[in-house]
């Protein structure tokens, strides 16, 4: 417990993402838990929306650009960054430094701002060195690995290690559980199709795994499992990474009724 | 925007009508898998992968980098083994001097190995236009050839058809060649389409082939294949033409190796594929056999222009089909729902280079850029950056739909604007929340039928957590 | 087609350096790398080439029979009697191929394989310990149609002319004294298709069976 005392001191700004905090406010609270626990002292900035991801991937950098700077400044006190989904911190730390490549003075503070970002779990693991949660969980969970942090930041073992310290649950990968689920921000709703073939395999292999929860790391990936798992009736628990870990579980999962349908 | 439209209208269909086509639902679904279990035990043989992987990029990007000096000394060396090299432009233009080569040879029947850039040519309907027989020998290529389809896969080109259908096509076709019997089974077709297509490579006047591989040291062209057709239709004939894109050039021998070592492991994963061939030209003095002539086709068609941009890693593609294996996109629709030649990730960025932005709106917004296929490209192309890119292109050129532009643009306006974004989720968010509080998730949301057809939509908090966190804590 | 040629590599210059002519300085230094060409990035693997290369070989579902150089004909035999083909032989050419004294069970021809060939017998140029390979050069009494045509390929592997990578034949193939080799063929296998399917099915326009027959040096 030495070294608590060092990271005591650190300080984190939370990104909260702009689906966790329109949609599931608990992942933000989960958070906060999860970082305090490890250490940290952390600052909720007032002044945040979202990254810009669906504005960059609509083609329209200038919008994005607007965003990243919003972004840039609200954070520019922090010494850490963090955020509970890969595909928000992807856009920081990758997208920003590439849109303002031209842009000398704002790709300077856009790396200052990538340099400290980072993805909760990884965070916690790395970064703040946590081995273990305290939490209960009593069920089988499957892990889906979302395609931003898996490939862009090499998130797999970090989110797993600190599932394992969670006491009752047990982890049981499923088939695919790298392959994308279908969401891809706003093309599940321009390519409905293609996305809800593409969910439906992801809900087949949850099925076919046999768990009874389902656990990932970004909130956009999990509306969109959650919603197909919903209409197709499976009886399976949807949960962000980050509410398991911090025994916030008692409540509705992702897409159930408060009485707990 | 019409033209941009009328693409996007017929994108969708053909992606409906690929989704509800349950031979194809049910091929693609049997080679899911496959493709990718192999590539990762090879992968697993190979502690080298990723190295080797890195030196296959540097070769191709040295050469793209001197392509024309590459290029040249190639063709020094192709004349000197006595072929012959014609550069083209456009598709029409090697077309055209394809079909003049054949009819110099008072060609009347010509076959073909599979060549990726004699379909991007089209190559097949301007020989036939000029009364040619012109037969695929590769035998998938051979299997989409009977049924009046063009590849859907750029290694596996009857991925999307069924042993069932394939049994149809062949009773259809080979019965008047005395072949009555309908057979079923893996062994039979295989025989039969060898025994049906022996007597055509026998007897035909001009081979074409593509070339996996261009080497400037000895002016050879390199095929690799499984089955070998390719050096059937490259030694048998009397002519050898070889058609490939320009950006096929490779310095020497050495580098071959290296690259031979990617393409097979990522393709099918195997270490080498069963056969590869380096041929360097026309039959000499001292051969028993081989082509009288030997003629390379080069084709730029838009390949040049790709060099000066910000695509040219996408010119190290040696299509080994690694990004289409892996694709969940693809998998889901298959090739043919592309349009075009070149399908999957790699499809969708080569397209609108090749064949203009404004034909090919959907493709680089139909994809979730998952990113599994720049993890997985042996000459690590970063296809889905490069699929972001052209969305970028396509918003400056004005080419999405202007009411999703308007949207994105006003939505990004209130975004920059924290507090009034947070004034005006609250309404919507407590309307969500009270329709859909007790089932957990709403089944309907005005305009996001795109969503809610088939899914839910989990219902909201009702009050985000940044205005919860502040009433909470006061203001930070 | 001189001015597509024209064109085009203008088009390249352009794009590449905005427009300068490419140097003769330049050829050269691209000249010089493929001249002074070295392996990169080759794997790493034991030394027991003949083992190795064996191993690779029926991975790809190859057989082969170890003989001496006066069992040639018996082991070719051995081969086709096993599968009841006509001793037929279409023979190609090399140091210990041309040894072999054919007794009068055989017919042998020395001529291109036509469609009706049943079995060719080859001798290999080298053979590639990395990858079960082995490398056939066309040559006046070494026709490239011996390799393909074929329902069975018998291939005598001298095993001095083994190599560890692919690599090694480049040299092999650079010195080799007479003309340049305008065909080389790398087989690994018998011929195989997986367009039905997807799944691998052998002898599909190629030999089905590709038997090796290796000679062990003294």
């Amino acid at each position: 417990m030495n070294s608590d005392k060092i990271k005591t001191s650190t300080q984190v700004g939370l990104f909260v993402t702009c689906l966790a905090d329109l949609i599931r406010p608990q992942i933000g609270f989960a958070a906060v838990a999860l970082l305090e626990h490890a250490g940290c002292t952390v600052r909720v900035p007032r002044n945040q929306t979202c990254c810009g991801q669906p504005a960059l991937n609509s083609g329209d950098s200038a919008s994005t650009i607007a965003i990243a700077k919003t972004v840039i400044k609200t954070f520019a006190q922090d010494d850490y960054v963090i955020a509970p989904s890969g595909s928000c911190v992807d856009t920081v730390c990758h997208k920003y430094p590439e849109l303002f490549r031209n842009d000398a003075l704002w790709a300077g503070r856009a790396r200052t701002l990538a340099a400290k970002t980072w993805e909760l779990t990884s965070f916690l693991v790395e970064v703040m060195e946590l081995q273990q949660v305290e939490a209960t969980y009593d069920g089988v969970c499957s892990y889906h690995d979302s395609c931003s942090g898996l490939r862009e930041l090499g998130i797999h073992d970090q989110p797993r290690q600190l599932l394992a310290s969670v006491v009752g649950l047990e982890l049981k990968e499923m088939n695919e559980n790298n392959v994308c689920c279908g969401f891809g921000g706003l093309f599940s709703v321009k390519y409905p199709d293609i996305s809800t073939r593409m969910v439906s395999n992801k809900c087949a292999n949850i099925g076919h795994s046999g768990v009874d929860t389902l656990l990932g790391g970004d909130l956009g990936c999990l509306l969109n499992i959650a919603g197909r798992l919903r209409r197709e009736g499976a009886p399976v628990r949807v949960f962000h990474v980050a509410e398991v870990l911090a025994g916030m579980t008692d409540g509705p999962a992702i897409g159930e009724g408060e009485s707990g349908s | 925007m019409s033209a941009a439209a009328s693409q996007k209208v017929a994108f969708r269909e053909r992606t409906t009508r690929a989704l509800r086509d349950s031979n194809l639902q049910q091929a693609m679904g049997k080679a899911r898998g496959g493709f990718i279990e192999k590539r990762l035990e090879a992968m697993a043989a190979l502690p080298e992968f990723d190295e080797t992987r890195d030196a296959a990029r540097d070769i191709k990007d040295h050469v793209l980098a001197n392509l024309d000096g590459y290029l040249e000394l190639y063709e020094q060396k192709v004349i000197e083994n006595g072929g012959q090299v014609h550069w083209a432009r456009t598709a029409e233009e090697a077309c055209q001097i394809v079909a003049d080569i054949c009819r110099e040879a008072n060609a009347q029947v010509v076959t073909k190995g599979k060549s990726m850039v004699s379909e991007e040519m089209h190559l097949n309907s301007v020989l036939e236009a000029a009364g040619l027989k012109v037969v695929e020998t590769d035998l998938g290529e051979y299997i989409v050839q009977l049924a009046g389809e063009t590849p859907s896969h750029i290694i596996a080109p009857a991925v999307h058809k069924t042993r069932e259908q394939i049994t149809e096509l062949f009773h259809e076709h080979h019965s008047k060649l005395g072949y009555t019997d309908r057979v079923t089974q893996r062994e039979a077709l295989v025989n039969e389409a060898r025994s049906v297509l022996r007597g055509t490579f026998v007897t035909a006047d001009v081979g074409i082939t593509g070339a996996n591989f261009l080497v400037a040291e000895t002016g050879a062209n390199v095929i690799v294949t499984n089955e070998g057709n390719g050096d059937l239709t490259s030694s048998l004939p009397r002519v050898h033409i070889v058609t490939a894109g320009i950006e096929k050039v490779i310095p020497s021998l050495d580098d071959l190796s290296v690259l031979l070592r990617v393409l097979a492991r990522s393709a099918t994963g195997q270490e080498m594929s069963a056969y590869t061939s380096l041929y360097s030209g026309p039959r000499q003095d001292t051969d028993s056999e081989g082509p009288e002539a030997y003629h390379v086709v080069l084709l730029d068609n838009g390949r040049s222009t790709m060099l000066g941009g910000d695509y040219r890693s996408m010119l190290r593609c040696i299509r080994c089909g690694a990004c289409l294996n892996h694709c969940p996109v693809y998998s889901a629709i298959g090739g043919h729902a592309y349009g075009w030649v070149y399908s999957g990730p790699m499809g969708s960025v080569l397209t609108p280079l090749l064949n203009g932005f404004d034909d090919s709106v959907d493709l680089p917004n139909a994809c979730t850029l998952n990113g599994r296929c720049k993890a997985v490209c042996p000459v690590r192309i970063p296809l889905s950056d490069l699929l972001l890119k052209h969305r970028l292109e396509q918003y400056r050129r004005r080419l999405t739909p202007l009411f999703g532009r308007f949207l994105v643009r006003a939505w990004a306006w209130v975004a920059t604007r924290p507090r009034l974004y947070q004034g005006l989720m609250a309404l919507p968010l407590w309307l969500m929340r009270r329709r859909g509080r007790r089932r957990g998730a709403l089944e309907h949301i005005p305009f996001a039928g795109g969503w809610t057809d088939s899914r839910d939509f989990p219902t909201p908090a009702g009050r985000s957590f940044i205005r919860q966190w502040h009433s909470r804590k006061g203001k930070s | 087609m001189t001015e597509a040629r024209t064109q085009i590599l203008a088009n390249i210059r352009s794009a590449l350096t905005g427009g300068e002519p490419r140097t003769p300085l330049r050829m050269n230094e691209l000249k010089a790398r493929i001249e002074s060409s070295t392996p990169k990035a080759q794997p790493q693997f034991e030394d027991d080439l003949l083992r190795r290369f064996c191993q690779k070989h029926v991975a790809v579902h190859g057989t082969y029979e170890r003989v001496a150089a006066q069992d040639l004909e018996g082991a070719v035999l051995r081969h086709i009697g096993a599968h009841q083909v006509d001793p037929q032989l279409y023979l190609g050419a090399g140091p210990l191929l041309d040894a072999v004294q054919w007794s009068a069970q055989v017919f042998t021809y020395f001529k291109s394989a036509d469609q009706h060939t049943q079995v060719a017998v080859s001798e290999a140029f080298a053979a590639i310990a990395e990858t079960g390979t082995v490398v056939l050069c066309s040559g006046a009494s070494s026709p490239t149609s011996h390799n393909f045509l074929p329902e069975d390929h018998i291939v005598v592997v001298d095993s001095a002319r083994m190599v560890r990578h692919q690599e090694d034949i480049w040299p092999l193939l650079r010195n080799r004294e007479g003309a340049v080799v305008r065909v080389v063929n790398l087989i690994t296998g018998p011929s195989k298709t997986g367009d039905i399917e997807q799944t691998i099915q052998y002898g599909a326009h190629g030999p089905r069976r590709l038997h090796l027959l290796i000679v062990e040096s003294a």
